[in-house]
């Protein structure tokens, strides 16, 4: 196999937003480049997904471009996720910006490239990489929250996020530094290695140890921040808000699944060694914390939401404190068998919240039209009866939200859970399922608007919109929810075998 | 020669002053110019630690790197304030308070 082959979802992506900048400067009407995008995403997913088939990208391959970049299962695995949330987030924005006067083609290759960013984090096995990939994925992702140019609320929302995001990457960084001043090595396993042998750190040189204890701090804070658990969400919502809604998407599902990617390959390969990773001393109750309050504190806001989006924004921060268990599980007290289900669960979870949730910003953008946009819940109001063609979709992604089985989001909470007893977290379990409780609270009201309640006399209603691209996007995705929430054992075995990679 | 850790200390000093201005300003083209001091001063930091540890360049690749990323950075963060200076008349991070519940 040779290294082009190995590396064709990062080139495919890199020539396919390189060609959409070129594309258009001479195209007449946007749309269709929602179609190259889309394209772009696909092929990029199937070469991950034959790179997997063929048995993943052999040792001597892969030899060429580490530490950088490790070509690992786990690295496949997510580049499939992060083309699948790119590729439903570019048909939604082929429905959306044309439809609220957003048609500017440079959308496509911001996202394109903003993905790029994604793929190289989570194949990242350096320092380095690490915060190129950060840094591209995130810049992109600036633009496009406040690519609304003539709408405050987005320009506040990505003034928001740019300041936060560059304020917690500058301090992720300097974290980065001290650490390589502790270790001497910015390669995530050689400073595992160097961590856990005697000869740097902790047995010669007390004064060394504080600084790497400094540095895991700043890391974990840079990580928090991206991943949004509380108490560093303070951004997500207002960029969630502000944001054009498929770029809302595009954040909450190829953002977050490559933030958690990273922060699995350096708490559990940098970080993994004996004593960083001890519940004594190391990040594992840090995380546990971090897993809690996100959950606690997300949950309670999110009621209290009547903006839809505002509320699917607390939701996804939520859901990133069932991962955060996950994470904890996933170091199980450094059991393999739990920690490799702890990590497998993360995975599957990520595979089906990228549709889900994208589904679900989906079915909002279908709810509105031009200067009709739905935004709170009385704008849901009796859509069910007038509309059942988008109200069921809607249903759909709601429902594997809260977790509610037949659908996908019940096998990834039920995972996470199972995964968080085996590994002797029962008492995290309990609180993640209480949560779980009190957040199909928040979704169901959606469904009660939807089907049981009337517009006021005389509140303006909102008129669905047509779009063939937003109609394919939920058709796949409610076909994927569907597809893992029935048939969950081979994306699990697949996740599981992604799991054993990492290290 | 200056010791290494005196390079390392005014890295910190300078640190802390972006980090506190970041927080304590509220002016966004000022809130800008502290995050620039920040990565400025993780750039001394690895160029420092570089010395130390000196059989390898990688602390001066990744400040080379650093300057190059804060650079786009920085443009992409003016071109946000910019377009909400255009919308709201000022550059006043608390003039931002239109996304709330």
């Amino acid at each position: 196999m040779s290294l082009w082959f190995a590396l064709s979802p990062l080139l495919i992506l890199s020539a396919g937003g390189l060609l959409l900048m070129l594309a258009d400067a001479f195209s007449e009407k946007h749309t269709d480049l929602a179609l190259g995008a889309f394209m772009t995403f696909a092929s990029a997913g199937i070469f991950a997904v034959a790179l997997w088939i063929m048995g993943g990208v052999p040792a001597e391959v892969a030899k060429l471009v580490a530490p950088w970049i490790v070509l690992d299962k786990f690295t496949l695995f997510f580049m499939a996720t992060l083309c699948l949330g790119g590729a439903l987030s570019s048909l939604l924005a082929g429905g959306y910006l044309p439809e609220h006067g957003l048609d500017r083609g440079e959308f496509y290759a911001l996202m394109i490239l903003s993905a790029i960013g994604g793929v190289l984090l989570v194949a990242a096995g350096d320092f380095l990489a690490l915060f190129i990939g950060l840094e591209t994925m995130s810049i992109g992702v600036y633009a496009m929250t406040s690519f609304r140019r003539t709408n405050p609320r987005s320009a506040e929302g990505g003034m928001k996020y740019y300041l936060l995001g560059s304020f917690a990457a500058a301090i992720m960084l300097y974290g980065f530094a001290l650490m390589y001043g502790a270790t001497g090595t910015t390669a995530l396993a050689g400073i595992r290695d160097a961590l856990a042998s005697g000869s740097f750190g902790y047995a010669r040189d007390p004064s060394r140890l504080t600084t790497v204890i400094i540095a895991m701090a700043m890391i974990l804070v840079g990580l928090a921040f991206k991943i949004s658990a509380v108490p560093f969400h303070m951004w997500t919502p207002d960029a969630y808000q502000g944001a054009p809604t498929p770029a809302t998407a595009f954040m909450s599902v190829v953002v977050k699944a490559a933030a958690v990617a990273t922060a699995m390959r350096v708490l559990l390969v940098a970080f993994g060694d004996k004593f960083s990773s001890s519940w004594g001393a190391g990040w594992p109750p840090v995380v546990a914390g971090l897993a809690v309050a996100t959950m606690v504190v997300a949950n309670l806001i999110a009621i209290r939401q009547e903006n839809v989006k505002r509320m699917l924004a607390y939701s996804s921060i939520a859901h990133a404190g069932y991962l955060l268990i996950g994470l904890v599980a996933a170091w199980g007290h450094g059991d393999p068998s739990a920690s490799r289900n702890g990590k497998a669960a993360i995975l599957f979870y990520l595979l089906q919240y990228t549709v889900t949730q994208a589904g679900a910003f989906g079915a909002l953008i279908l709810c509105g039209s031009k200067g009709k946009e739905a935004v709170s819940y009385e704008d849901l109001a009796g859509l069910g009866r007038r509309n059942p063609a988008v109200a069921l979709p809607f249903t759909l992604f709601l429902l594997s939200l809260a977790g509610i089985p037949p659908m996908s989001g019940f096998f990834g909470k039920l995972f996470i859970f199972q995964s968080a007893i085996e590994g002797g977290f029962t008492w995290l379990a309990v609180i993640g399922l209480l949560n779980s409780v009190l957040a199909a609270f928040y979704y169901l009201r959606v469904l009660v608007f939807l089907y049981m309640k009337e517009p006021q006399p005389g509140a303006v209603e909102a008129v669905p919109m047509k779009s063939g691209y937003v109609t394919a996007a939920m058709v796949l995705a409610s076909a994927l929810v569907l597809y893992f929430g029935l048939m969950p054992g081979r994306s699990l075995d697949m996740a599981i075998s992604a799991a054993q990679s990492l290290m | 020669m200056i010791p290494i850790p005196a390079f390392l200390v005014v890295a910190g000093i300078l640190f802390g002053i972006g980090a506190i201005g970041f927080l304590v300003r509220r002016n966004v083209i000022v809130a800008l110019m502290s995050i620039e001091l920040m990565l400025n001063a993780v750039n001394l930091t690895f160029v420092a630690f570089n010395r130390v540890h000196a059989e390898a360049h990688t602390g001066q690749v990744f400040a080379f790197f650093n300057i190059a990323v804060a650079a786009a950075e920085a443009a992409v963060g003016l071109a946000i304030v910019l377009s909400f200076f255009r919308l709201r008349r000022t550059v006043r991070s608390d003039a931002g308070d239109l996304l709330k519940n």
